[in-house]
């Protein structure tokens, strides 16, 4: 044991693990039931997100017709047809719980507490208390959301961005925008406290020899991401904060024109806020699923990754213009034209270091011997759907392309692709990758393929006909969009868009009987490493990790992504070496020649 | 040994010697400079969210005709000026306190500590005060933006001060039964500070500006 190790393992002693089944199993400190409570949180709201989009669908499809089955249940009143004031709750809450409640704790509140302890070489997370409440936070605003759907007047009806006035009382009276809010201020307590704990952890507690570049990619998206959200999360909260006084305390932020002499608040305050979290949200989602990408394909290709301090540059370039092109959000807002295109070049700007994060993965894959397991095709579909989306935006960020096509479904189709495909796509990645480590057992493959087709195809033809249908002209968010005649001709693409999305749904509970099956089925057990990789949690632990995940802390000699080295094959047969693996054999020499 | 005589103050040993020892001892363990980096990201944080608000009062102040509107009161400089130089002599009290503390001279500290919570609570009845006038004299939350601005900013900061009063009592009185471990002392501290300084901008902004 080196010094830098003994080091380590004084600052961070082995603890006994809890026995009763409270601490255990509910109010655990330890990061990787955590993680697991955030899985199991974030993917039960999944299936409510996605409910809520069949029901739009089925909307745009059929509109004023009983929604089958789901309308029985929930619509009685209305005999099962969806009403105006139901819609707008539907679309509106789809939204806030997909990229709330649903995407963010399987992306960052999973994957970031389960994943950096253990691709670091920590025993827990820097503040693990922290994490349990960061963890129960987040719960009460799940239940704060689900309560406002049984309030007199119903949810949250005022859109995702709940911009004022709609969302004042003015526009949107009863408790079930209000709650929504608090929703929203309570979770945004808990990123930042999830925030907190993950960016002090990655500075502290990597283990000996685990320099920044080293870390894995999964662990650089997730840092940067938690610096995003602890720097402008809190924007959204005051954003929030001062909505919930406007609602309950009668005061005037965001209500415009209240009289000649004391002037008024101002709504668009509030899309001002309300973007400066916003946009960099859009990366909150993105980066993680970046990190994961880019472990992934060199994981699958056998190769390091092409150019890992490029991407790693790129994806810390991307992180700070983040912060400074929320303006693109506002065009029609009546800015002025000059501080338009300043957030117009920034925005453009962004693609080139993204760039640079999809040309080192195309070129990680190039001439590699590619593995196609289901973790590997996830990360080739997102990385497509991540270039549609991308590809889009730049549409929308040119402010002359941007007045046409602004608050159209083809705005709808690109932050889908981006947000929700490459999102998505990103975390089933994670969760098929990542499997084995947090349960054990490896899901089955043949379910997964079918799943993966399903998935892939559907979302891309239900995103791709909302792109085609935006760029004729039909505006999102209606109601009826066949109202207006200019629309009627798009009928027929909005109704094979919603059978596109039936399938989709149907093809998720492939997913949902494979994660059951695999669970609690006799499944043999995954063994330490399946996928043969190269970071700690796969070669410097057992499966699952132990409560204190490492029983010696392990010194790091090598980058993330060791794979097909000559050298290593002669020393050990294998094409891969463990970042924490002494090689057998004039390994000394490799060692002092991996440390430089 | 040398460490007892250092944390009862008397007189001890070869005088070089103290002052390297004491320095050491002051030194932060692994542990507390992990749980500074997290305090330091936390009010980064947090200073964010007070920017948004004061970004908030920005905007709005720009867009209204008048500030103050000529039908609503004035609000009073010298009760929150006084409220400034009392929430000035809690830091230092408290900055006094965490030094103590840290040298293990405990009931010095609890004192301190003390003497900054009983001064946040002073502040805090001072600015009772300051609402209760500015109510009676008819400004209410919902008189409009500048009644918004006012009430929003003073009463989430106020909110502040409530929490760190009860830290800091909680602390006093831990202290004093040596069970307040040095961390919780120097981060409630630094939490301390940061309520003041963002007090400063918010009397500058809102009362003076």
């Amino acid at each position: 044991m080196s010094t830098a190790q003994a080091l380590a393992e004084a600052a961070q002693p082995i603890h006994p693990p809890p026995t009763s089944f409270w601490r255990q199993y509910v109010f655990s400190i330890d990061h990787k039931v955590i993680g697991k409570q955030f899985l199991w949180a974030g993917l039960l709201f999944l299936l409510v997100g996605g409910t809520l989009a069949m029901l739009i669908r089925w909307q745009w499809a059929f509109p004023y017709r009983p929604v089958p089955v789901l309308g029985q249940v929930f619509l009685g009143k209305s005999g099962g047809v969806i009403g105006p004031a139901t819609y707008q709750q539907i679309f509106t809450t789809h939204g806030l719980v997909m990229i709330f409640f649903a995407v963010t704790p399987v992306l960052i509140g999973c994957f970031g507490n389960f994943l950096i302890p253990l691709m670091i070489g920590a025993r827990d997370m820097a503040f693990p208390k922290l994490n349990m409440y960061s963890f129960w936070t987040f719960l009460l605003s799940q239940l704060l959301v689900l309560a406002s759907f049984l309030t007199d007047l119903g949810s949250a009806g005022a859109g995702w961005t709940t911009s004022p006035p709609l969302s004042t009382n003015v526009g949107t009276p009863g408790l079930g925008q209000t709650l929504v809010v608090a929703a929203i201020f309570v979770t945004g307590v808990s990123s930042t406290m999830g925030a907190i704990n993950y960016v002090t952890t990655v500075i502290r507690l990597r283990a000996p020899g685990m320099g920044y570049m080293r870390l894995p990619l999964t662990i650089w998206g997730i840092w940067l991401t938690a610096i995003l959200n602890a720097l402008f999360v809190p924007v959204l909260g005051s954003a929030a904060l001062l909505l919930l006084l406007d609602r309950n305390f009668g005061t005037q932020f965001f209500v415009a024109g209240a009289s000649a002499v004391r002037g008024g608040g101002d709504p668009i305050l509030f899309q001002h806020l309300f973007w400066i979290f916003g946009h960099p949200e859009v990366y909150i989602l993105i980066l993680p699923a970046w990190g994961i990408l880019g472990d992934v394909l060199p994981f699958f290709a056998r190769k390091p990754h092409h150019w890992y301090k490029g991407t790693v540059l790129a994806m810390v370039i991307v992180t700070v213009l983040s912060a400074m092109v929320y303006g693109h959000h506002m065009f029609m807002t009546g800015m002025s034209p000059l501080l338009g295109e300043g957030f117009m070049l920034f925005t453009l700007l962004i693609s080139a270091p993204s760039m640079v994060v999809v040309l080192n993965w195309v070129l990680t894959l190039w001439r590699g011997s590619l593995r196609f397991d289901t973790p590997m095709l996830f990360a080739l579909a997102t990385m497509f759907v991540f270039g549609v989306g991308g590809l889009t935006g730049l549409f929308l960020a040119d402010i002359s392309m941007d007045l046409y096509l602004h608050d159209t479904m083809f705005v709808v189709g690109h932050f889908h692709f981006t947000m929700a495909a490459a999102s998505f796509l990103a975390a089933m990645t994670g969760i098929y990758f990542w499997f084995p480590k947090i349960f054990g057992r490896k899901l089955d493959e043949r379910l997964g393929k079918a799943h993966f087709w399903f998935t892939f195809v559907g979302i891309t033809l239900v995103f791709g006909g909302q792109l085609l249908a935006g760029y004729a002209g039909q505006q999102r968010r209606l109601f009826d969009p066949f109202q207006y005649t200019f629309i009627q001709q798009l009928r027929g693409l909005n109704r094979w868009t919603s059978f596109f999305a039936f399938a989709l749904f149907a093809g998720q509970f492939i997913f949902v009987w494979n994660f059951f099956k695999t669970l609690f089925g006799k499944v043999a057990s995954a063994g330490a490493n399946p996928w043969e990789v190269t970071t700690l949690e796969w070669t410097a632990t057992g499966t699952p990790p132990p409560f204190h995940n490492f029983d010696r802390i392990p010194e790091v000699v090598r980058g993330p992504h060791e794979f097909s080295n000559p050298e290593v094959r002669r020393l050990t047969g294998r094409d891969f070496a463990g970042q924490a693996e002494v090689l057998p054999g004039g390994g000394e020499r490799g060692l002092a020649a991996a440390k430089g | 040994m040398l460490g007892a005589n250092i944390r009862r103050g008397a007189p001890a040993g070869p005088r070089p010697d103290i002052p390297e020892l004491g320095r050491y001892r002051l030194r932060r363990t692994e542990d507390e400079v992990t749980s500074y980096i997290g305090m330091v990201i936390f009010l980064g944080s947090w200073a964010m969210m007070f920017a948004a608000l004061f970004f908030a009062y920005a905007v709005v102040r720009v867009r209204a005709p008048m500030w103050p509107p000529p039908d609503q009161p004035a609000l009073p400089f010298l009760v929150p000026g006084l409220n400034t130089v009392v929430i000035a002599a809690s830091s230092g009290a408290v900055l006094l306190g965490v030094r103590a503390h840290a040298r293990g001279r405990y009931r010095r500290a609890s004192l301190l500590l003390g003497v900054g919570a009983g001064l946040g609570a002073v502040f805090l009845g001072l600015q009772v005060l300051v609402w209760l006038g500015l109510w009676r004299a008819g400004l209410v939350p919902s008189g409009g933006p500048y009644a918004s601005v006012f009430y929003a900013l003073t009463s989430f900061h106020a909110l502040h001060v409530l929490v760190g009063l009860a830290a800091l009592t909680v602390l006093a009185l831990r202290s004093r039964a040596r069970s307040a471990t040095r961390s919780a002392v120097r981060l409630w501290g630094m939490f301390w500070h940061f309520v003041g300084v963002v007090w400063g901008a918010l009397y500058v902004a809102v009362y003076l500006a």
